[in-house]
């Protein structure tokens, strides 16, 4: 057993209104730069819709993530008889047309314009060329467009649906949507790593952060293509590739990264988990049914004595261990089993879990009678009229296993149903008493989804443990040495824009 | 003065500037080591001129580098004539397709306004460079036809002498205009190396072939240290293919090299026509001379008796050299009686001439192996590394009329005639004769 801690995350997408403050915040800190105008490490998605950069999951066409060959997992972009020719031109990485041309506009016209009789207008002009532009594309082009036949029907988790399903829901009156916040998953078995020819990407060691060395980048792009979330871009100006850095200068001196400290929803939770490096590959192995139970029994438990002392074998710290057991990760993904993985089946292991929205609840009108689904209805009935059938959120969370998502969705209902009978001091009715009973939930359990959901603080959510002072950036080089570049790993300026 | 620059000051220029450059870009200068790839803003051409760019480039380049590296090889190759054009000919389709490569990334560059952005003037300069090279290769090949016979022995003999630090241009300095210029822009691109993105061709990522998927890097020192033991293991494997990989690679050479000698060997001379005839000139030449000698060695033997010398010029201490009937060295010596003494001058050792000066005790000496002989008997001394005795050799003294007055016999012994006078011999003449059955009555 070889224990590694990695900094891990939960997303719960009941919570996310898409505002998009969190994309606001990492593009003001990091991607406000030539050359990575375009690049949204955090992106929030319209689901159904195709994303940024567009149709994203659509593998066939981007070649993204691993795929099982026999007992071996083999990257889908490149192996080590091809890889070389694809230096010269990849023929699965995406452009700039893939994600949109970044603009801004001529704000300046707006003050020094001459009088007339028309009011003055700021002009769209492209970051890129600073030509005038007709914008047809941005990074949230679809937001809020469900049922839209250019976004929404594109969607390539669609695609797991039959013709009667997709047509329902896009019907104009069962209309639904979730939002989908991304953001680079941290992957325990990255594909873009193991893509780069250069040797340029690399995991942390002490925490799992995925980053890519700029001094070493040669820029052949491999891991651009081999990214199955697209969360690695390539910056056109210094000829680098660069992705989410989990703003791992914040995590360093106790802050949670931007995203996660700014959102409003309060939808992110940040904690640590402990798993067993040795078996990850076995674990990515199995066939897509398993795969998010087989990820899920990779995570030790933090309150084992054993598991305690391997881990502190392997030189991890009390204060790890510390955050590890108090990780609001560790409870939504492996005790609640409530957090899945996004799109599980690419067999990366990403370490970013969403809980699958349970939305819309409540039911629909059948022969013009609005029928409340909680008043008595069976639960597995109502889930199987869900206006977002569970056959899209499986194809989205768990490789297509509908299972899970109804596992899951149960037990939202259950913590949601005792909750509100509590709120109404009414007793549970007989169909809701043997829901609750079938989630294996026991009261205390409800009592603490509902507290990490509804009401946790800021401390509660963002469990960050603390930098060993001896370990940290500051022993080993000047920290005054990297003032001034981005932070993204290299002590050297780019070359000066011209 | 121009051609002396090309060609000598120019190599050691580009050479100097690429070794220093490179050392110092791809050591402080490492972000800045990429060749900048556009493929993010214009994929569409790209394909159509990256792709056979590089392919192309690659094929020459190794045809450039193959007859330079290993010249023996190469030209066992181009001998025979069906491999000597399928070689030119796929070196002339790469050179097509690097040009097409050029031209459609040279247009793509001037058409795509976001690619501007990108470009450096130093960029339009190398593809034009690139261009013009590839286009004098061509013109080259197709005007010059069979470059891969005549260059080994002209360019690369240039090229070797540059690298041997005594550059002989007189290989080059008579070519025609388009080869030099290829030649002298060769240089001229590789000085640009370090300073342009060429730089790229020193980072092919060969390391991929040899790592682990995944790559963990621990902050902590101590951590690092003690990493996975599969991680350490890949590492130490990866060390050891790399060892046997340039192990193998150096022995493959070496083996090469000694098995094509033994295929030299086991195969006999190859000649070419020019050679073999130099050759049988030479045996003939030989053999002419072998006849001459045979011929004068004949003409000897019709004469019954060969005039050696006047009896007058004998001396008792100093003798005299002259060639028997067999071509063989003899000396000849006047004894106490005035008459002569001849023993031949050839070394029953080992067939060395002996030497003619007498010393006091009346002894000749051979030098090769120092065996005394005496010139009376011909014996040699005890302890000379020969035993068998010097012969004597058959002989007559004439009168100025013609009348023998005297005689000696193979066996040393000598007889004077009736006519014999002491005080007439200093006109008496030494003949020797034919010494088979002759004795001294």
């Amino acid at each position: 057993m070889d224990v590694r801690s990695h900094v891990s995350m939960v997303f719960h997408l009941d919570k996310c209104i898409g505002c998009h403050t969190c994309s606001v915040a990492c593009k003001n800190i990091w991607t406000d730069r030539q050359g990575a105008e375009y690049m949204w490490w955090n992106n929030v998605e319209t689901k159904p819709g195709t994303g940024y950069p567009g149709k994203w999951e659509d593998q066939k066409k981007f070649k993204g993530g691993w795929k099982k060959d026999g007992d071996e997992l083999k990257l889908n972009s490149q192996n080590k008889s091809d890889y070389f020719f694809k230096l010269f031109y990849n023929p699965n990485q995406p452009t700039l047309e893939d994600y949109y041309e970044p603009w801004t506009y001529q704000y300046k016209d707006l003050f020094d314009a001459p009088a007339g009789d028309d009011q003055p207008t700021a002009i769209p002009v492209s970051q890129i060329t600073g030509e005038y532009i007709d914008i047809k594309k941005g990074p949230n082009w679809d937001d809020d467009l469900s049922g839209s036949p250019e976004y929404a029907a594109n969607d390539v988790n669609l695609d797991s649906l039959t013709p009667q399903e997709r047509s329902q829901l896009l019907e104009i009156e069962r209309l639904a949507m979730f939002y989908l916040p991304r953001i680079c998953n941290h992957c325990a078995n990255p594909s873009c790593v193991a893509a780069c020819p250069s040797g340029a990407i690399y995991k942390r060691g002490e925490d799992g952060i995925v980053l890519v060395n700029q001094q070493t980048c040669r820029g052949w792009r491999a891991c651009v293509t081999a990214c199955p979330y697209k969360k690695v871009y390539y910056n056109w100006k210094t000829g680098k590739s660069e992705k989410c850095i989990l703003c791992y200068p914040r995590l360093e001196t106790g802050q949670a990264p931007a995203c996660f400290h700014s959102c409003v929803g309060r939808i992110r939770y940040f904690g640590v988990l402990l798993y067993d490096a040795d078996r990850v590959k076995e674990a990515m192995s199995v066939s897509e049914h398993n795969l998010v139970e087989s990820q899920r029994r990779i995570f030790l438990d933090p309150f084992d004595p054993e598991v305690v002392a391997k881990a502190k074998a392997n030189g991890i710290t009390q204060e790890i261990i510390d955050a590890a057991q108090k990780s609001p990760v560790y409870k939504y993904v492996v005790k609640w089993k409530m957090a899945l993985p996004l799109h599980v089946e690419y067999r990366t292991m990403p370490m970013l879990f969403y809980v699958p929205p349970l939305l819309p609840v409540l039911g629909k009108s059948t022969n013009d009678v609005y029928a409340n689904s909680l008043d008595g209805t069976e639960f597995s009935a109502m889930l199987d009229n869900a206006r977002i059938p569970l056959k899209y959120l499986a194809s989205l969370f768990s490789a297509g296993n509908e299972e899970t998502i109804r596992e899951i969705m149960k037990k939202m209902l259950a913590v949601r149903a005792v909750k509100r009978s509590e709120q109404l001091r009414e007793e549970l009715n007989e169909p809701t008493k043997r829901m609750v009973k079938e989630t294996g939930l026991t009261p205390e359990e409800i009592q603490d989804i509902y507290h990490l959901t509804a009401l946790s603080t800021f401390n509660e959510r963002f469990v960050i443990p603390e930098t060993r002072r001896e370990q940290a950036i500051e022993e080993m080089i000047d920290p005054e040495f990297c003032k001034g570049n981005c932070g993204l790993g290299f002590n050297e300026m780019p070359p000066k824009i011209s | 003065m121009i051609i002396q620059f090309l060609f000598i000051g120019l190599p050691y220029a580009a050479i100097a500037a690429v070794v220093i450059g490179t050392y110092y870009r791809l050591t402080r200068k490492e972000y800045t080591v990429s060749s900048l790839s556009s493929q993010f803003l214009e994929s569409k051409y790209l394909k159509w001129g990256s792709v056979p760019w590089h392919l192309g480039i690659l094929v020459i380049f190794v045809g450039h580098l193959v007859p330079f590296l290993l010249p023996d090889l190469w030209a066992d190759l181009v001998k025979h004539r069906s491999i000597l054009i399928a070689l030119e000919a796929a070196g002339f389709v790469a050179g097509v397709m690097c040009v097409l490569g050029l031209v459609v990334l040279i247009i793509r560059r001037i058409i795509t306004s976001t690619l501007q952005l990108v470009t450096k003037p130093l960029d339009f300069v190398v593809y034009v460079l690139l261009l013009s090279q590839i286009l004098l290769g061509l013109v080259t090949a197709y005007s010059y036809r069979y470059g891969s016979v005549w260059a080994p022995g002209t360019v690369y003999a240039y090229l070797f002498s540059v690298l041997r630090l005594s550059p002989d241009m007189t290989y080059v300095q008579d070519m025609p205009f388009v080869i030099q210029a290829h030649i002298a822009l060769a240089w001229v691109i590789l000085m640009l190396i370090p300073f342009t993105r060429l730089i790229h061709m020193f980072s092919i990522p060969l390391e991929y072939l040899f790592r682990l998927p995944q790559k963990v890097v621990w902050t902590n020192e101590v951590r690092w240290n003690r990493r996975s033991e599969r991680a350490q293991y890949m590492e130490s494997r990866r060390y050891f293919f790399r060892g046997v990989a340039g192990v193998t690679g150096a022995a493959g050479l070496l083996s090469f090299g000694v098995l094509e000698k033994s295929g030299h060997y086991f195969q006999g001379q190859t000649l070419d026509d020019a050679k073999e005839a130099a050759l049988l000139e030479k045996r003939l030449k030989r053999m002419k001379l072998t006849t001459e000698e045979k011929s004068y060695e004949l003409e000897r033997l019709k004469n019954e008796a060969i005039y050696i010398a006047d009896l007058k010029e004998l001396q008792p201490a100093t003798g005299k050299y002259f060639i028997d009937y067999e071509m063989r060295p003899a000396l000849a010596f006047r004894d106490a009686k005035g008459l002569p003494n001849l023993l031949s001058a050839k070394c029953t050792h080992l067939g060395c001439t002996v030497g003619k000066d007498v010393d006091g005790q009346g002894r000749i000496v051979c030098p090769c192996h120092v065996s005394y002989f005496d010139i009376h008997t011909g014996v040699p001394q005890a302890g000379s590394p020969t035993e068998i005795p010097l012969e004597h050799l058959a002989w007559h003294v004439r009168a100025s009329d013609g009348t023998i007055v005297a005689h000696g016999a193979p066996d040393g012994t000598v007889a004077t005639t009736a006519a014999y006078d002491a005080a007439k011999s200093e006109t008496y003449k030494v003949f020797i004769i034919k010494s088979k059955g002759v004795t001294v009555a």
